[in-house]
């Protein structure tokens, strides 16, 4: 789909692309990834001649673009930019429509496109057609920066990290629509980015470059494994070096997945709940969901004859510590109360998760070893 | 005063602006474009704006002779600055990101500047060309002096035979058409600026 055959380009005597040869199959998405300088944004403009290279051939479906008018090139590759770059004096429909209406398409085949294109990041038409873009928030901007990429249905679609500029959240959500868009529609995409997390969760194919050269070119998989060189581990590394120094809440380490329920529970149910779910302890909660103690199955065995309700034998006194808490306070509890776990309440009072001994484990590991895959 | 005073000033006033529209505009997108041509362009529209505006109309007048063509003309060459300046301004304004995905997307430059970047620009032109009303109307006033006519006209005459009432109604009538002129203009500024300013939600 596209091929790089030995491309050079120097600015001012400093080499940025350096006998670049690679190829890019058809229905990819490759990302491009490196540290700043590496190259890799010089080599996404170079696809549509944004950038002439000085050396080699970029060939696109098997010609080379060398030889293509560049207005016809550039309608037929769709192009995102991380400033996202929306034309504020259009419509979201006008700006979807640029390049159809470049590539001179009637009126209603251009209302048609920017009724599939909404539909396809399930955006009403009526809410948000004749919007203007300040009228929408970063993130829906950019999904129409993507839809205004793919109006004109380009095979090839570029990418220049374009959710950079977006908050954590809105970035995932991103991730996943673009890499659902591009398997559905079957594009090629080539995707720049320094985020070593957006690489591997969303190429086919990662670049690695440094110095205008490719240093790997593998599977996400392959890249993971066997890593080529020292700085594509310390980009990999990043993310866990990075970890280190974050302190943890109690949230980040508890499990959220708890069994409750209210004091007034039967004693028989609890037990068979219990035996059913594989656990030998249930929190129990008030009335109004707050947390009111827990419920051992021991404790029931020991002395449950008799009574109708869990209520009598709860445990009130049971160490618990809050979500938002240094996790450090948890581990204390749960080391100093020689118990196997501590529950995690939320400001309000209601359960939010436990902390065992398990997940202590496993935080420890994650500073100590990074949470690679 | 009379009526016809204030709408023979009115007059000279709008037809100037028009013709500053007419040649600032273009002046201001050349400047744009060419990049050796921008400092020329500000520099000479600058230069005009130092001739005290008696001195610019007297010197045209030598050319042209007496009269409305010589009005124009003056008010034009003084008006020019900001219309010029606000047009280059407000093109080397636009947002690189939204240049960037304009040629990305396969637009060529002509295209560029007539669906992107003077459209993005219009705001910051009309305010230039609030301005160069603004100024109009008060270098109209020399324009008797040229034989222009005008409010002008009103103001010399009354100092001369100290009409002190009619140089304050003329005066105020000037402050009222400009004040006028540049409200109305305020509010159509806004309204452009509304629709795609970025700094609203």
């Amino acid at each position: 789909m596209i091929r790089f055959e030995h491309v050079s380009k120097s600015y001012g005597g400093t080499l940025v692309l350096d006998d670049l040869s690679f190829e890019i199959a058809p229905g990819q998405l490759a990302v491009l990834i490196g540290p700043s300088g590496c190259g890799k944004t010089t080599t996404l403009k170079t696809i549509n001649r944004l950038i002439e290279t000085d050396k080699g051939d970029i060939y696109v479906n098997g010609r080379s673009i060398a030889r293509l008018n560049k207005v016809e090139l550039r309608c037929s590759i769709g192009y995102v930019i991380q400033q996202i770059g929306l034309f504020p004096h259009m419509t979201v429909e006008q700006n979807i429509c640029v390049v159809p209406k470049l590539l001179k398409y009637s009126k209603e085949r251009c209302q048609k496109i920017t009724h599939e294109m909404l539909e396809l990041v399930k955006m009403p038409y009526e809410e948000y057609a004749h919007k203007y873009p300040n009228q929408l928030s970063g993130g829906q901007q950019q999904r129409i920066g993507v839809l205004r990429a793919l109006a004109a249905s380009p095979p090839i679609v570029l990418m220049d990290e374009p959710f950079g500029a977006l908050d954590p959240m809105t970035r995932l959500v991103l991730q996943e629509e673009v890499r659902r868009l591009q398997q559905k529609l079957n594009k090629t995409i080539v995707f720049v980015t320094h985020d070593m997390d957006e690489a591997l969760t969303m190429a086919d194919t990662v670049i690695f470059m440094e110095k205008g050269r490719i240093v790997q070119m593998a599977s996400p998989d392959e890249m993971l494994r066997n890593p080529a060189s020292d700085l594509i581990c310390s980009f990999m590394g990043k993310r866990s070096l990075n970890n280190q120094h974050l302190p943890q809440t109690v949230a980040d380490i508890m499990r959220d997945k708890v069994v409750t329920v209210t004091k007034d529970h039967g004693v028989r149910a609890s037990v068979e709940l219990m035996s059913r779910k594989n656990i030998d302890t249930l929190i129990l909660t008030n009335a109004d969901g707050s947390y009111a103690g827990v419920v051992s199955v021991d404790r029931i065995k020991r002395s449950g004859k008799g009574y109708k309700t869990v209520e009598p034998l709860m445990n009130r006194g049971y160490p618990f510590s809050y979500e938002d808490e240094d996790g450090q306070v948890a581990f204390d509890k749960l080391i100093d109360g020689g118990v196997n776990y501590v529950v995690v309440l939320r400001r309000d009072r209601t359960v939010a998760g436990i902390v065992t001994k398990t997940s202590m484990a496993r935080s420890m590991a994650e500073a100590v070893w990074g949470n690679g895959e | 005063m009379s009526w016809s005073m204030v709408m023979e000033h009115l007059f000279m006033v709008l037809l100037a602006v028009l013709f500053t529209i007419a040649l600032g505009v273009p002046l201001g997108v050349c400047a744009y474009c060419f990049k050796p041509l921008r400092r020329v362009v500000l520099w000479s529209v600058e230069i005009l704006q130092t001739i005290p505006a008696m001195a610019l109309l007297g010197i045209i007048m030598v050319f042209l002779g007496a009269g409305k063509a010589t009005v124009v003309i003056g008010l034009l060459l003084y008006a020019l600055m900001p219309v010029v300046q606000n047009t280059c301004l407000g093109l080397t304004e636009v947002d690189p990101g939204v240049r960037e995905v304009a040629r990305g997307m396969g637009m060529m430059r002509f295209y560029r500047l007539l669906h992107v970047e003077m459209p993005i620009a219009i705001p910051y032109i009309f305010t230039g060309i609030r301005i160069a009303v603004v100024i109009s109307v008060g270098v109209a006033v020399f324009a008797t002096f040229v034989g222009g006519g005008g409010i002008g006209r009103a103001i010399y005459q009354a100092i001369r035979v100290h009409d002190v009432p009619t140089i304050i109604s003329s005066t105020f009538t000037l402050m009222l058409m400009a004040i006028g002129l540049d409200t109305v203009m305020a509010l159509a500024e806004k309204r452009l600026y509304s629709r795609f300013s970025p700094a609203e939600k």
